[in-house]
C-alpha cells in the first residue's frame, strides 16, 4: 500500500498475495479444477518434486468423481497422510491396512461412533474377544449352512421382484415398448433387493418390507454429521417400536424357518437371538434391536452398489460381459473384481491404541487413522494395472472369501469385506445376493445395454461418469423381452 | 517388547514398516499377540445411542470451515454455545468447546489435557529445544524491548507520519512485533527482510495448508543455519540479546545451537500483539466514543487492550487433546480426542459478560488485568487470549524473573498507543475505507488486516 519499507513488504509477501491486491483470501472451499480421469489437480511440489497434497481436495466433487490419483500420490509419496484439516491420519497401502486391520487390539473402532449414534451399540465398536463373541451370536446366521438355505428363499425373491416388472409403470421404474423393456435397474430391483433379503433372512414377515426399505434408507442417509440425521434417529426408533413388538413375541413363540417343501430349517435368526446368553443373561430387546439395525444398514448399500456397479462395469467391458453370458459361472470372478475396482464402502476408521510410528510418521494413541480400502484395491504393489477392470486377471483371489487377505499362492483378495477379525460378516450373504440375483436378471433380459441418454455424464459431456467414491446411484437399461 | 518385522514388498523398504508386539500368521500376516490379562483395547460401549431429540440440527459442520466462519465467527459459535456446549465435529473430527467455565476448565486441566507444540503439527518433535523458559532468555528479552520499544514505535510511526497516509494494520500493527523481535535478538538492520519474511513463513507452515508447510520447513531449514552462525559468533562475543543469551545457556544436551533458536521462536509468537494490536484499533476507529474515551484519559488504553483481548481476540481456537478417556460435559471423551476450545465463543458468552457483543472499554464485568495464570484473580473474568499464556497453578511471575510476556505485550502496546494519539491526534478512518476483520485460513489469526487511516 502506502509503505515502500522493505521489512514492511517481508510481511506482505508472507501473507497472501491476493490479499494484498485487495482480494479476498479463498476460504475453505476453494473449487478445485475437475481432471482427466486419472489425473491429479497439481497443488505444488516440494522442492524434491513430491507432489503436495491439500486436504481441501477431500471435500470436493472432483475427488469424488476421481479419487484414485490422490490415492496413488499418498501410497507413493505420503504412505501414512496426517491430513491436518480433518484431524486424522490415511493409511492407504494394501500391505500396511492389513496389517492394522488384523491387529485389533492396536486399532480398535471406536471412532465407528458416528454410526452408533443411530445404529445403537453392536459388535462394531468392540475389539478383541468380546467382539468375537458378539459377532459369532449372528455372524453365524449368514454362512454356511444356513446361509445354503436361504439361498433358494433369495432366489424366490428375485424371480418375484422379476416378474413384477411386466405390471409396473414408467413411475416405478419400468417402461416397456414393443419388445424392447427400459429399466431403472435401482428403482426396479438393486434398491430394494437387499432389503428384501436382509429382512427374509432375519425372519421378518413379508408386509413389513416396505417399512424396513423406508427405515434403512433414513438411518443410512442420517449418520452422525449428516444434515437428516434427526430422521435417520426418529426411523431408528420407528424401527426399535417394530422390533420390539416382534422380539417379545418370539421370546415367548419360537418361529421357525422353512424350505420350499415345507422341511423345517429351525429356528429363525431372531428367536436364536433371544435364546442367546452373553455374560449368563439374555440378550436385552435393545441389544437386538441394535444388531439388527446393523444388518439392515450393512447389507442395503453395500449390496445395492456391488449390483448396479458390476452391471455397470461389465456392460461397458461387452467381451467381459460376453463371457459371463457363456458362462454363468463367472459371476463370480465379475463380483470380485468389481468390489475390487469400484468398492461400494471406502474404508473403515481406526483409533490406535498405543504410540504408533508407522513410515516415519509418529501417531500419537486415540487418533482417527482411517483405513482407505478403496486405495488397497488399486495399490499396485499387489494388483498389476489397477485401474483396469478386468476379471479375468490373475492377481485377484476369487475363490471362497479370505479373511487374511493374502492368499498362499500370492493373489490377494480384494479389501471391500475388509480382512481380520472385523471382515464384513455379511461378505457371503452379499455375494449370494449380487451373484444369484444376477444371474436371474441375465435370465430375463436379452441383449442388455446401458442407455446412455440418460445416464449421468463426465465433464466432457459425452463419457460416462466414472463411479468415483459413491456407487451408481442409477443405473438406465434397455433389453429385449425375446 | 520384541518386536518383528514382517518382509515387506519389493516397493516398500522394511525399515519403516509397522512394528508392534506381533508374530506373523500362516499367511505371512503379522497379528497382535494375544494378550493374558489387561490389553489396549476396551470391551464395552463409549458412543451411546443418540435419541431424536439429541440432534444438533442447527448446525452443519461445514459452516465451521466456512466463509462466514473465516469473517465472522461469533454467529456459528453463538449457535454452539447456546444449543451444544459441547458439539462433536464429524469433519473436523473434534469436540467444540464454546462456554466460558468450559473453555477455562479444560486450559487448567493439564493432567487431562494435553498441549501440542507447533513442532507436533510440523512432524518435526525433538528438531530443537524451546528454550523460552530460562530466566536469562526471558530477561535479555523483557530488558532489550523495555529499552527499545518507544524509540522503535516512535520510528514506526514517524515513518507513517512522513508518508502522510497509513494502513494501520500493515504498517504498523504487523511491523511493530517484527522490530521488536528484531530489537531483542539483536539482527543486522540489512538481515531484517529476509528474516521476517522467513519467520512469517514458519509462523504460517504448521497449519494444514500444505504448500505452506513446506515454505515453512525451508524457513525452519534456513534460519537453523542462520542462527547457528549468529549463535556461535555471539558465544564468542556476547551482547545483552536473546541470542547471545541462549548461546551463553548452560543446558543438559550440549550447548544451544541454531535450531534451538529456531525452536524457541517457533513455540512464541507476535500474533497477540499483532492481531491483538490491529483489531483494537479497528474497534477503536470504527467505534469513535471508545476512541473518545481513551483520549480524554490515556488511562483508559490498558482497558481497551483488554477488552480487545476479550472482544476480538486475535486467535480465536486452540486444540487440546486428551490425555485419556474421560468424561466431560456429559459425553466421554474418548483418548486423543480433540477438544476446539473456542476462546472467540467463550469471550462473548452471555453467563459470564453483561451484553458481551459490544466493545466497550469501561467494562465493569471483566478483570482488569491479563490472566496470568489465572482467568478470575479479581473474582472477575478475563478475557481468554492464548498469547497470554497458559493458566498454571505457579505464580506468573516468579522472583527471580523479568516481567512476564504478557506485561511487557500490554505495557509495548499502551506506549505505542499513546505515541500514535501524541504524534497523530486527528487519527481516524480513512474516507471510505470498509475494513474488516477475517481470518485468512482456516486456523489462523483473525484480525484485521488493512486499517487505512488519515490523520
Amino acid at each position: 500500500m502506502s509503505s515502500t519499507n522493505p521489512n514492511t513488504e517481508s510481511i506482505a509477501r508472507a501473507i497472501d498475495p491476493s490479499l494484498l491486491a485487495g482480494e479476498i483470501a479463498p476460504g475453505a472451499q476453494t473449487d478445485f479444477p475437475q481432471m482427466p480421469v486419472g489425473q491429479a489437480v497439481d497443488m505444488g511440489h516440494a522442492p524434491d518434486g513430491t507432489p503436495l497434497l491439500d486436504p481441501r481436495i477431500f471435500n470436493t466433487m472432483e475427488f469424488m468423481r476421481n479419487p484414485y490419483p490422490y490415492y496413488k500420490i499418498m501410497r507413493d509419496h505420503y504412505p501414512v497422510f496426517h491430513d491436518k484439516l480433518h484431524n486424522c491420519y490415511y493409511v492407504t497401502r494394501y500391505e500396511d491396512i492389513t496389517d492394522c486391520y488384523f491387529d485389533d487390539e492396536g486399532f480398535n473402532t471406536i471412532p465407528k461412533g458416528s454410526s452408533s449414534g443411530v445404529l445403537g451399540n453392536t459388535q462394531l465398536e468392540l475389539s478383541g474377544v468380546e467382539h468375537r463373541r458378539r459377532r459369532n451370536l449372528y455372524g453365524q446366521h449368514l454362512v454356511g449352512q444356513s446361509l445354503k438355505n436361504r439361498v433358494p428363499a433369495i432366489e424366490r425373491m428375485a424371480e418375484d421382484m422379476i416378474s413384477a416388472w411386466d405390471g409396473m409403470s414408467e413411475e416405478e421404474g419400468v417402461e416397456t415398448n414393443g419388445n424392447v423393456r427400459r429399466i431403472q435397474l435401482g428403482k426396479a430391483f438393486a434398491n430394494e433387493f437387499p432389503i428384501r433379503v436382509v429382512c427374509e433372512v432375519l425372519g421378518f414377515p413379508e408386509e413389513a418390507q416396505e417399512d424396513f426399505y423406508y427405515w434403512y434408507n433414513s438411518m443410512m442417509s442420517g449418520l452422525g454429521g449428516s444434515a437428516t440425521q434427526k430422521e435417520g434417529l426418529e426411523a431408528r426408533q420407528h424401527l426399535e417400536d417394530y422390533v420390539e413388538g416382534i422380539v417379545e413375541e418370539r421370546r415367548v413363540t419360537p418361529s421357525y424357518l422353512y424350505d420350499a417343501d415345507g422341511k423345517n430349517l429351525g429356528k429363525d435368526i431372531i428367536t436364536k437371538l433371544c435364546e442367546t446368553k452373553v455374560d449368563g443373561d439374555y440378550l436385552s430387546t435393545e441389544e437386538i434391536t441394535s444388531n439388527i439395525a446393523l444388518v439392515v444398514g450393512g447389507g442395503g448399500e453395500t449390496t445395492r452398489g456391488a449390483i448396479l456397479n458390476m452391471w455397470y462395469l461389465l456392460l461397458q467391458h461387452p467381451d467381459q460381459f460376453a463371457a459371463i453370458v457363456e458362462d454363468e459361472e463367472k459371476w463370480d470372478l465379475a463380483f470380485h473384481e468389481t468390489l475390487r475396482h469400484s468398492t461400494p464402502i471406502g474404508g473403515q476408521p481406526r483409533h490406535n491404541t498405543f504410540d504408533l510410528d508407522l513410515h516415519g510418521v509418529h501417531i500419537p494413541a486415540g487418533s482417527l487413522v482411517n483405513m482407505v480400502d478403496f486405495s488397497a484395491n488399486h495399490d499396485d504393489r499387489n494388483f498389476k494395472d489397477p485401474e483396469t477392470f478386468d476379471m479375468f486377471r490373475d492377481d485377484l483371489y476369487s475363490g471362497k472369501l479370505l479373511r487374511s487377505g493374502y492368499a498362499k499362492e500370492g493373489k490377494c483378495s480384494h479389501m471391500a469385506f475388509g480382512v481380520g477379525p472385523h471382515l464384513c460378516p455379511g461378505a457371503w450373504i452379499s455375494h449370494q445376493e449380487a451373484v444369484v440375483g444376477s444371474k436371474i436378471l441375465l435370465k430375463h433380459m436379452k441383449n442388455p445395454r446401458i442407455v446412455t441418454e440418460n445416464m449421468p455424464k463426465d465433464i466432457d459431456g459425452e463419457s460416462l461418469l466414472p463411479i468415483g467414491l459413491i456407487s451408481v446411484r442409477e443405473l438406465w437399461l434397455e433389453f429385449d423381452l425375446s | 517388547m520384541s518386536t518383528q518385522t514382517k518382509t515387506g514388498t519389493p516397493n516398500d523398504p522394511v525399515d519403516h514398516r509397522y512394528t508392534r508386539d506381533i508374530t506373523v500368521g500362516k499367511n505371512g500376516v503379522p497379528v497382535a499377540k494375544a494378550k493374558t490379562s489387561g490389553g489396549g483395547y476396551r470391551t464395552y460401549e463409549i458412543h451411546q445411542r443418540m435419541r431424536p431429540g439429541e440432534t444438533t440440527a442447527k448446525m452443519t459442520p461445514t459452516r465451521l470451515i466456512s466463509d462466514e466462519y473465516l469473517t465472522n465467527p461469533y454467529a456459528p459459535l453463538e449457535v454452539l454455545r447456546e444449543n451444544y456446549p459441547c458439539y462433536r465435529d464429524w469433519i473436523a473430527n473434534a469436540y467444540w468447546i464454546t462456554q466460558y467455565n468450559d473453555v477455562t476448565s479444560i486450559f487448567v486441566d493439564d493432567a487431562n489435557f494435553e498441549t501440542r507444540s507447533k513442532a507436533w503439527f510440523y512432524g518435526i518433535e525433538g528438531f530443537g529445544r524451546d528454550l523460552g523458559g530460562e530466566i536469562p532468555v526471558l530477561t535479555a528479552q523483557a530488558t532489550r524491548i523495555d529499552e527499545n520499544a518507544s524509540a522503535i514505535a516512535e520510528r514506526l510511526v514517524d515513518e507513517m507520519v512522513t508518508a502522510g497516509q497509513a494502513d494501520l494494520a500493515l504498517d504498523f500493527a504487523a511491523r511493530f512485533p517484527m522490530e521488536l523481535l528484531g530489537c531483542a535478538l539483536d539482527l543486522p538492520e540489512a538481515d531484517m527482510p529476509k528474516f521476517i519474511e522467513q519467520y512469517w513463513h514458519m509462523q504460517r507452515g504448521y497449519n494444514w495448508e500444505p504448500r505452506s508447510e513446506q515454505a515453512g520447513k525451508t524457513a525452519i531449514e534456513e534460519l537453523s543455519a542462520y542462527f547457528q552462525a549468529l549463535v556461535d559468533v555471539r558465544r564468542a562475543n556476547p551482547g545483552d540479546d536473546m541470542v547471545s543469551a541462549i548461546a551463553e545457556l548452560e543446558l543438559d544436551g550440549g550447548p544451544a545451537t541454531g535450531a534451538d533458536v529456531v525452536a524457541t521462536l517457533l513455540e512464541a509468537d507476535h500474533e497477540t500483539l499483532h492481531g491483538g494490536f490491529a483489531n483494537m484499533w479497528f474497534q477503536l476507529l470504527t467505534n469513535p466514543d471508545q476512541l473518545q474515551v481513551i483520549k480524554d484519559d490515556r488511562r483508559f488504553i490498558k482497558f481497551a487492550w483488554f477488552e480487545t483481548l476479550r472482544h476480538s481476540t486475535p486467535v480465536i481456537n486452540a486444540p487440546r487433546f486428551a490425555r485419556h478417556e474421560v468424561e466431560r460435559f456429559g459425553l466421554m471423551l474418548p483418548e486423543g480426542g480433540t477438544v476446539n476450545c473456542s476462546a472467540a465463543a467463550a469471550n462473548r458468552d452471555p453467563r459470564i459478560y453483561t451484553d458481551p457483543d459490544t466493545f466497550d472499554v469501561k467494562r465493569k464485568d471483566m478483570c482488569q488485568r491479563e490472566p496470568r495464570g489465572m482467568y478470575r484473580a479479581d473474582g472477575l473474568p478475563a478475557g481468554i487470549a492464548f498469547g497470554l499464556g497458559a493458566p498454571t497453578k505457579h505464580p506468573a511471575v516468579p522472583e527471580d524473573r523479568p516481567r512476564s510476556i504478557y506485561a511487557i505485550t500490554r505495557d509495548v502496546v499502551v506506549t505505542a498507543s499513546n505515541i500514535l494519539l501524541d504524534k497523530m491526534p486527528n487519527i481516524r478512518l480513512q474516507d471510505g475505507a470498509t475494513p474488516e476483520m477475517r481470518s485468512l485460513r482456516i486456523g489462523e489469526m483473525h484480525t484485521c488486516w488493512h486499517l487505512p487511516i488519515s490523520f
